[in-house]
């Protein structure tokens, strides 16, 4: 690898995103590395840099992408269907992020954090709809970070 | 984050869970928080996270502006 490690992460990072936004979820160790023809461990090396900075969230054993925000590479309870593809949220608000991020409209489908009632949640045209419900945050601001899997 | 039917169900959780009250956004709000917060294109060679003062500034614009939001450890500036 020739490139200085900043560049290789921020092209690590484009591709991430591209394919992401693209097919909904985010690519593994070894897409990415038959993409730019490097070996695994330097896309893994690049994926640590990427996480360390709060840019992705790997996970635990294996070094694969566990969030690349707002979306997730495993199922969660936050369901969105759009008319391309459906994919998960990690949370409520990565959920509205990704028709936020994608600028399309989506049919977000989840349950109530207490009870379980199926909740669903519409975006049209760039506004939500059907607006039933409130989103609560349980950890303050400042902790996010600190066990972001939980938040 | 999570969503709920009701404060009443936020309360039940919360306590359930021995934790305290946390912040509670309207659909709308959690929406313009989505968009603001996910504008940016992160294909984008320039994309960078947002910094403290730039997170700050939009928590500000949204109307977030209790101590739950707060990004700086106490005693820090």
């Amino acid at each position: 690898m020739d490139q200085k490690p900043d560049e290789f992460d921020s092209q690590i990072r484009q591709h991430i995103y591209e394919v992401t936004l693209g097919r909904g979820y985010p690519p593994t160790l070894a897409e990415t590395s038959g993409h730019f023809r490097v070996a695994v461990p330097d896309v893994k090396a690049a994926f640590e840099r990427l996480a360390a900075g709060h840019i992705i969230v790997l996970q635990g054993d294996t070094g694969e992408i566990l969030m690349a925000n707002p979306f997730s590479a495993v199922p969660t309870p936050f369901l969105v269907e759009l008319a391309e593809f459906s994919c998960y949220g990690n949370c409520i608000w990565d959920a509205l992020g990704i028709p936020a991020i994608l600028h399309k409209d989506a049919r977000i489908k989840t349950a109530c954090g207490d009870c379980g009632t199926a909740m669903e949640v519409k975006v049209v045209s760039g506004t939500v709809q059907g607006a039933v419900g409130l989103v609560h945050f349980a950890i303050p601001a400042l902790h996010w970070w600190d066990d972001i899997v939980f938040n | 984050m999570l969503l709920f039917r009701s404060e009443e169900h936020i309360e039940r959780w919360w306590r359930s869970w021995k934790l305290e009250r946390g912040a509670v956004l309207t659909m709308e709000q959690a929406w313009r928080l989505a968009q603001a917060w996910y504008g940016p294109d992160r294909r984008h060679p320039g994309w960078r996270r947002k910094t403290v003062d730039e997170t700050e500034a939009l928590f500000a614009e949204l109307g977030f502006t209790s101590a739950f939001w707060n990004l700086r450890q106490p005693g820090t500036t």
